[in-house]
């Protein structure tokens, strides 16, 4: 499938900034990420105060990385995390997606929009007024719990995860809802009206019809909200300031983070970064794969 | 798109990421000094010749920098405003070492000094005549940048250790200002008996850094030096008798569980459910900001005591001027450092900056500082931090991974807390997480106990 010439310089001259962006601000950044992981500071003089040098250090520093319970145990976290959190986001957005389909044309449009709100707040803004929301004394909905006569503190040791969950489904079931509709709007509607004429009610239509016809959607928002979860940062970070519960190593990014800016140890950072990417690919490559060879059955 | 097709892009796409991995890393292979890329040196400066020093910092000091500009032409001084320390401004300052372009001056916490001599990022001032400046600083701020045989770096300030206590909440609950540590638990107690919504402190389960000050007061040294080879010493016995002493107020419900400084801590002395904070003097404008309410109300007095009759105070947080290693004019860059923390204007403009105690000796009585505060009931608060800052440990030495300490324990304390456990037992778990980041610098260390 060749292109003619000048088509092909077209696509060259389109993709270009693209490319130019990708490689500089993505590619670069990574390769350099896992040079550093690959050195080490030798230090000499007294107390190491004397002298320091870079060296190579083969993967001395995966292998540390490795050996420390606060980053394994923080991958435990973002896994227990993803496994409640994000079905819970998948069903309520697939779920008011599949409402939207019922209503009418205008006020379909209307609340498509207020869903999707949420996701224009950015991740700090949104973090910073859930903690509001969550502080003891401060908050309005934990001053009506508390005079309901229920006792709940978000920013417990226990809870914290949990509060934390919720503003990630709050933030992006609604980005998600949008992925589903788009895709509920691409199936035919004499197949949704054959169902109908067939006898089919609404719920016989929604799932035997319409959820296996969003399938790759849900695919598509299962992979990214994997991804996501594994790259929590924002909010455990911006909630660090309204609690005590949350660690510096809470989550693997924050983990990888924290060595770099608090440990200065760059080289440790960089192969934290690095293993977490792995885990990221190895994740959703292999949902991928689990998802594909079962519709290939 | 079919099965062989999907294959062969991927491959293609494989084999262009692995040239373009190969072009980067050529790219990366530049910076290969872990420490600072450029040795300061002494340009050599014309009469009437007009120098530019660039100065990195996070407090708003533009009205002290402007003044010197005002009488030194010939030296221009640009300030810059960087995040705070830990929240990306070191990290700001490592990156410049490592690439040759570091700024003249810029401000380093004292216990992150040691984590700068590290990367060697600090120029030796003595050289360049800082001894004869000597006796213009506080002792002990002055020793934090003592390494080896060079003096690293110039005082700035510091946050000597007393107690806020509201005396209208005190006379209500009937009790005086605790003298020691032991009439401290028995106010608290009183204060649970009197109101069962207030207490008379709160413990901050993720505040280390005020930890670490009780514990240098209690004289519990974290680290020390032994010949080549770094000793932690975090759970020594001094450490844990302060630990244990907390341990024993969280377990009577005799102290709330809130970090100060947060929203909850502020509500809580906002509505007089809080009567004291033993803390540094700079807290003074954080309560005056965040607690308007309670103006009048407050007096400051000398922090409990381990012994009767003892005056040692503590010290929380605190910072110094560096000069950076990789500066042309270290010379002119120490002489503003000098200026702008011992001329007396200067002191005076950026003490309401929230500057804290300066590093200057005897500030006191020449600054803003002696004047009567409304907001402390026209009490001169101040004085009790001159006597405080006379009697703080001067031998202490902060951990070369301090931040990262500080985090550690943290992390620690608040799970002990959660999961009621002892604060105290967690010190040696602690110790053990700072060695093992020590060894991952590549540091000789051991524990005190081995």
């Amino acid at each position: 499938m060749a292109l003619p010439a000048r088509q092909r310089r077209a696509v060259l001259a389109l993709t270009a900034p693209f490319f130019a962006f990708f490689l500089l601000a993505f590619v670069a950044p990574i390769c350099y990420a896992i040079y550093e992981s690959l050195l080490k500071v030798n230090r000499s003089g007294p107390l190491g105060l004397g002298g320091s040098s870079l060296e190579f250090a083969g993967l001395s520093n995966y292998s540390l990385a490795l050996r420390q319970s606060d980053f394994l145990q923080s991958f435990g976290r973002v896994l227990l995390f993803g496994v409640v959190q994000v079905p819970v986001m998948i069903v309520l957005a697939t779920a008011l997606a599949l409402l939207l389909e019922m209503l009418s044309a205008r006020w379909a449009g209307f609340f498509r929009a207020v869903y999707f709100l949420p996701y224009g707040v950015p991740g700090v803004i949104a973090s910073l007024l859930w903690g509001f929301l969550y502080v003891p004394g401060v908050s309005p909905i934990v001053s009506l719990i508390h005079d309901m006569g229920i006792n709940v503190n978000f920013l417990g040791y226990h809870t914290i995860l949990w509060s934390i969950a919720n503003i990630a489904v709050w933030e992006f079931a609604g980005y998600n809802m949008l992925i589903i509709v788009a895709q509920l709007k691409s199936i035919p509607h004499d197949l949704i009206e054959a169902a109908r004429v067939d006898g089919a009610g609404i719920w016989r239509i929604d799932w035997h019809v319409r959820l296996p016809l969003i399938k790759p959607a849900l695919t598509l928002t299962l992979v990214f909200s994997i991804i996501g979860t594994l790259q929590l940062f924002t909010e455990p970070q911006v909630l660090m300031t309204y609690t005590g519960y949350i660690t510096t190593n809470y989550t693997p990014n924050l983990s990888a983070y924290n060595q770099s800016f608090t440990n200065n140890n760059t080289n440790l950072a960089s192969a934290e970064a690095v293993i977490l990417a792995l885990v990221a690919a190895v994740l959703s490559f292999g949902f991928l794969k689990l998802v594909t060879r079962r519709s290939n059955r | 798109m079919t099965k062989a097709m999907k294959a062969l892009s991927r491959r293609e796409l494989l084999r262009r990421s692995a040239l373009t991995a190969v072009g980067a890393t050529g790219l990366a292979g530049c910076a290969t000094t872990a420490g600072a890329a450029r040795q300061s040196r002494q340009a050599q400066v014309k009469p009437g010749e007009r120098i530019s020093l660039t100065f990195w910092t996070w407090e708003p000091l533009q009205d002290a920098v402007a003044l010197w500009n005002r009488e030194h032409p010939d030296i221009h001084v640009t300030m810059q405003i960087i995040p705070g320390g830990s929240s990306g401004g070191y990290q700001k300052m490592y990156a410049a070492l490592r690439s040759g372009k570091p700024p003249d001056i810029a401000h380093v916490e004292y216990q992150e000094l040691a984590a700068f001599m590290l990367v060697q990022g600090l120029t030796n001032l003595r050289p360049y005549g800082i001894d004869k400046y000597h006796s213009r600083y506080v002792e002990w701020q002055w020793r934090q940048g003592l390494f080896g045989n060079g003096v690293y770096t110039v005082p700035w300030a510091s946050g000597p250790m007393g107690m806020f206590y509201r005396k209208d909440l005190f006379k209500k609950w009937g009790i005086q200002p605790p003298q020691t540590w032991d009439e401290f638990e028995q106010a608290a107690r009183t204060v649970r008996r009197k109101d069962s919504h207030a207490y008379l402190h709160s413990f901050p389960s993720s505040n280390s850094a005020w930890f670490e000050g009780l514990a240098w007061q209690a004289g519990g040294h974290w680290v020390r030096t032994d010949g080549d080879e770094w000793i932690i010493d975090i759970a020594n016995p001094q450490t844990r008798k302060v630990a244990q002493f907390w341990d024993r107020l969280i377990a009577d419900d005799l102290v709330t569980i809130e970090n100060d400084g947060q929203s909850a801590w502020y509500k809580q002395i906002q509505q007089g459910t809080l009567g004291s904070f033993v803390t540094a003097d700079w807290y003074d404008a954080l309560l005056r900001d965040n607690a308007p309410n309670t103006s009048g109300k407050w007096l400051a007095t000398r922090m409990p005591q381990w012994t009767r009759g003892a005056k040692t105070a503590a010290n929380w947080g605190g910072s110094s001027l560096a000069v950076l290693q990789g500066s042309r004019y270290p010379q002119q860059a120490m002489e503003f450092g000098i200026w702008l923390s011992t001329d007396i204007r200067a002191i005076n403009l950026s003490i309401p900056q929230g500057s804290g105690w300066p590093g200057a000796d005897n500030a006191y009585s020449r600054t803003v500082l002696s004047k009567p505060d409304k907001f402390f009931s026209n009490q001169r608060y101040n004085a009790i931090f001159v006597e405080a800052d006379a009697n703080i440990d001067k031998s202490w030495r902060f951990l070369p991974t301090n931040d990262s300490a500080v985090s550690h324990m943290n992390d620690a304390f608040a799970a002990a807390i959660a999961t009621k456990s002892s604060i105290a037992d967690t010190l040696s778990d602690v110790q053990s997480r700072v060695i093992d980041d020590m060894k991952a610098k590549n540091l000789k260390v051991r524990g005190a106990s081995s």
